[in-house]
C-alpha cells in the first residue's frame, strides 16, 4: 500500500515539476513578447514625434510664403479685391 | 584442516591474536597524536571561520556581486514636452541623439585609418580628435546630440573603447522668428531661456528605472522590483499664434532694416482674451544653431528693456483728465507760442499750433497741451492711475527677466517732471507694460492681466476708467491715424484703426542723447477692438526716425494681415489709402 502511495506521490511530483517548468517557459516568453511590444509603442511614439516635427518644418509659415509667391505666383489679398459675405445664422 | 587452511594467511594463523599485535606494541609518544587532532580541530575552526564571514559578515557584498550577474537595472528616460502654439503647431520638440563617448586608451590602439574615419564622421581633424583623447581620464565626451545615423556608422567602424549613450536634442522648427518667446536648452535638456526656462519644472520630465533579470542573450526575462514608472514632460500650449508671429517677424524685419535700425520689437495682443498672440525681438538667432550668440540677439527687449515712452503715454493723462471732469474733448488749450516754461525748464512743440482742443492735442500730439492738462491735476492722481496702469510694477506673465520699469514717487514730483512724465518722459516702460496699459482703450476702460498661456475663459477684468471715457479717447486715437494726424501711415484699408504715435530721446549715461526710440501702439478695428498691436524701433538712422514714420507702417501691415488671418470683418468702407503728410509729433 505504502509503495503505491509513494509511487504515485512521486509521478505527482515529477508531473508538477514539469509543469512548473513550461510555465516558467510561458511566462518568460510572453513576458519577452511584451518586452518587444513595449519598446515598438515606443518607437511608434518616437516616430510620432518626429513626424510631428517634420510637419511643423515643413508647415512653417515661412517656407509656404515662399512656395506661394515663388512658385505658384500667388500674391496677398486686400479688402479691396475681397467679396465680404454676410454670415447667415440658422434659424 | 580446510579451515586451518583458510586462515593461513592471517595473522590469527601464525598464532597471533589483534589485541597483542606487535604494531600496536610500538609505544608512540602521546604529543603527536595530539598535535594531528589539534591540526584537525584548528582546521575545522577555521573553515567554521570562513563560513562564519561568508554568511554573517559580506552577504550582502557577495549577493550584490550575484546580483550583478544577472540583474541589470534599467533607466527609463523621460521626454521633455512639447512646446506647441495655439494652433497645435510644434515650437518645440526633443529628438533622441546620441552622445559618444570613448575610453581614451582603448581608443587610441586602434589603427590610424579608423581613427581617421572616425575624426572624419565627427566632423572634427585627426589633431582634433587626438587632442579630446589625450586624457588620464577614464571617460571622455568626442561629441555630444550626434543624430542616430551618424552614431550608427561610428559604432559601425567597431572601434574599442567607443562608446554612445542615448540623450535629447531640442529642435526648433520655427528658429529665429520663435526664438525669444520659445527660449532654449542646453545640451543637458534643461531650459536656458524664454519659455523653456520659466516652465522648466512643467517641461522637465521624471526618469524612471525598473530592475531586471536578463539572460545570456541580453533579453529581459523578468522584472525583479516594481517598475518606477518614467514621467514625460507636460506639453505647453502658448497663446502665440504662430502664423501672427510670422507675419510681426517679416514686416518687423523689414522695418528694421529699411530704417538700419539698431533693434525692433513688437507684441500682439487678443484684447477679447488678454493673450499674447504675437511677440518679436529684432535682432534674433537661430536656436537650432547657437554656436555664434550675442546679448544683443539674445535680449528680449519687449519684456526686458525698458525705454521712455514719449507721445505714447498722451492717451493716459488725457483720459484722466477727462475721467475727472477737469476737461471735456472740447476744451481749448493754448499752446502757442509752441513752448512753455515750468519753473526754469521750457517745454517744447515740434510745431507750432495755435489753441488745440483736447482731441486736437492728441490727434497732433502736443506737448504743451498735454503738460498744461497735468499740471490741473495732483500728482497722486496720476500717479495712482499709472500703477493702475501696471507701470513700474513687474508684469505677471511668469516669464524670465521681465522687468518693472521706472515709475517714481509721486511725493517727489516736480511740476516739470509731472509736466514730462505727462507725455512719457522721466519715467520708462516695457513695450509688454504700454501694450497692456492700451487696453483700456481698446476694452471699454477695463483691464486684463495678459498671458502667454492659451485660454478659454474670459479674463477677469479690472475696471479702470469710464466707458464713455474709453470711447472719447478712441475717436481721438482715430484722429491720430486720419489726415492731420501723426500717423497717417498707420491707416489700413478696410478697417478703422485708432493709436498714438512715441518719438523719445535715448538716455545714455543719465543723459539725453540724439539716439530715437520710434514707437506705435493701438489698436484695431476701432468699432470693437480685437487686437493690440504694439511697435517699437529702437535707434532707427536712415529714413526718418519718428514713431510716426518708422512704427507706424510696421503697424499698419501687421494689424492689416493680423485682422485677415483672424478672419475679422471689416469695419470701413474705405478701400484703398492715399497716402498724404501727416504732422509732426513733438518729443
Amino acid at each position: 500500500m505504502t509503495t503505491r502511495i509513494n509511487i504515485f506521490l512521486a509521478i505527482a511530483l515529477i508531473a508538477c515539476a514539469l509543469l512548473l517548468i513550461n510555465s516558467q517557459y510561458q511566462a518568460r516568453r510572453l513576458f519577452i513578447e511584451l518586452e518587444r511590444e513595449q519598446s515598438l509603442s515606443k518607437q511608434f511614439e518616437l516616430q510620432w514625434t518626429q513626424l510631428k516635427l517634420d510637419q511643423s518644418t515643413y508647415g512653417k509659415h515661412s517656407r509656404i510664403e515662399e512656395t506661394a509667391a515663388k512658385e505658384l505666383n500667388m500674391v496677398p489679398v486686400t479688402p479691396e479685391r475681397t467679396q465680404y459675405l454676410k454670415a447667415v445664422e440658422a434659424k | 584442516m580446510s579451515r586451518a587452511g583458510n586462515m593461513s594467511r592471517t595473522a590469527a594463523s601464525r598464532g597471533v591474536s589483534f589485541s597483542s599485535s606487535p604494531v600496536l606494541e610500538v609505544k608512540l609518544p602521546t604529543w603527536r597524536s595530539r598535535l594531528v587532532l589539534f591540526l584537525l580541530f584548528g582546521a575545522f575552526v577555521a573553515l567554521i571561520c570562513r563560513a562564519l564571514w561568508l554568511q554573517g559578515m559580506t552577504t550582502d557584498f557577495l549577493q550584490k556581486q550575484g546580483a550583478n550577474r544577472y540583474a541589470r537595472t534599467l533607466e527609463l528616460p523621460a521626454t521633455r514636452g512639447k512646446i506647441t502654439d495655439r494652433n497645435g503647431q510644434v515650437l518645440a520638440s526633443s529628438v533622441p541623439v546620441k552622445a559618444i563617448w570613448a575610453i581614451p586608451d582603448d581608443v587610441l590602439e586602434a589603427p590610424k585609418e579608423k581613427l581617421q574615419q572616425l575624426a572624419a564622421l565627427l566632423d572634427m581633424t585627426e589633431a582634433e580628435l587626438r587632442k579630446k583623447l589625450d586624457s588620464d581620464r577614464q571617460f571622455v565626451y568626442l561629441k555630444r546630440q550626434v543624430e542616430p545615423v551618424v552614431s550608427d556608422k561610428i559604432l559601425a567602424l567597431g572601434i574599442a573603447g567607443i562608446e554612445t549613450r542615448k540623450e535629447y536634442k531640442r529642435f526648433y522648427p520655427e528658429g529665429e522668428v520663435m526664438a525669444h518667446v520659445v527660449g532654449f536648452t542646453n545640451v543637458e535638456d534643461i531650459g536656458q531661456e524664454g519659455i523653456e526656462l520659466a516652465s522648466e519644472k512643467n517641461l522637465a520630465g521624471k526618469t524612471g528605472s525598473r530592475r531586471v533579470i536578463k539572460d545570456r542573450l541580453g533579453r529581459i526575462v523578468e522584472d525583479i522590483r516594481a517598475i518606477r514608472e518614467p514621467h514625460d514632460g507636460s506639453d505647453i500650449t502658448l497663446s502665440i499664434d504662430s502664423k501672427i508671429q510670422y507675419i510681426a517677424y517679416t514686416h518687423l524685419k523689414e522695418a528694421v532694416e529699411k530704417h538700419k535700425a539698431k533693434a525692433g520689437g513688437a507684441v500682439v495682443l487678443d484684447a477679447k482674451t488678454g493673450e499674447i498672440l504675437a511677440l518679436v525681438n529684432l535682432p534674433s538667432y537661430n536656436p537650432n544653431d547657437r554656436s555664434v550668440l550675442t546679448g544683443a540677439q539674445l535680449r528680449n527687449r519687449v519684456i526686458t528693456d525698458t525705454f521712455e515712452p514719449g507721445s505714447t503715454m498722451k492717451p493716459f493723462t488725457v483720459a484722466l483728465a477727462l475721467e475727472t471732469g477737469r476737461v471735456t474733448p472740447d476744451t481749448v488749450f493754448q499752446t502757442a507760442p509752441g513752448y512753455m516754461s515750468i519753473g526754469p525748464a521750457v517745454i517744447h512743440d515740434a510745431h507750432k499750433e495755435a489753441a488745440l482742443t483736447v482731441a486736437q492735442v492728441i490727434q497732433k500730439s502736443s506737448n504743451i497741451g498735454v503738460a498744461k492738462m497735468a499740471l490741473q491735476m495732483p500728482p497722486k492722481e496720476m500717479w495712482e492711475l499709472f500703477t493702475t496702469l501696471g507701470f513700474g510694477q513687474q508684469p505677471k506673465i511668469g516669464f524670465p527677466g521681465a522687468v518693472a520699469g521706472r515709475l517714481r514717487n509721486y511725493k517727489n514730483w516736480r511740476p516739470i517732471e509731472q509736466a514730462t512724465m505727462s507725455y512719457g518722459h522721466g519715467l520708462s516702460v516695457s513695450l509688454l507694460q504700454m501694450a497692456r496699459a492700451y487696453t483700456i482703450f481698446a476694452r471699454n476702460g477695463d483691464m486684463i492681466p495678459i498671458t502667454f498661456q492659451k485660454t478659454t475663459e474670459a479674463p477677469v477684468a479690472q475696471h479702470v476708467i469710464s466707458e464713455k471715457t474709453a470711447q472719447q479717447l478712441r475717436v481721438m486715437m482715430e484722429s491720430v491715424t486720419q489726415p492731420g494726424g501723426t500717423a497717417t501711415q498707420a491707416r489700413i484699408p478696410g478697417y478703422r484703426v485708432a493709436g498714438k504715435t512715441g518719438t523719445a530721446h535715448k538716455i545714455e549715461g543719465g543723459r539725453y542723447v540724439n539716439k530715437y526710440v520710434g514707437d506705435f501702439i493701438g489698436f484695431a478695428p476701432v468699432s470693437n477692438p480685437r487686437v493690440i498691436v504694439a511697435v517699437m524701433i529702437d535707434e532707427p538712422s536712415a529714413g526718418g526716425h519718428f514713431g510716426g514714420i518708422v512704427a507706424a507702417p510696421v503697424f499698419a501691415a501687421i494689424t492689416a494681415n493680423v485682422l485677415r488671418s483672424m478672419n475679422v470683418p471689416p469695419d470701413s468702407s474705405v478701400t484703398s489709402i492715399i497716402p498724404d503728410n501727416s504732422v509732426q509729433e513733438s518729443m
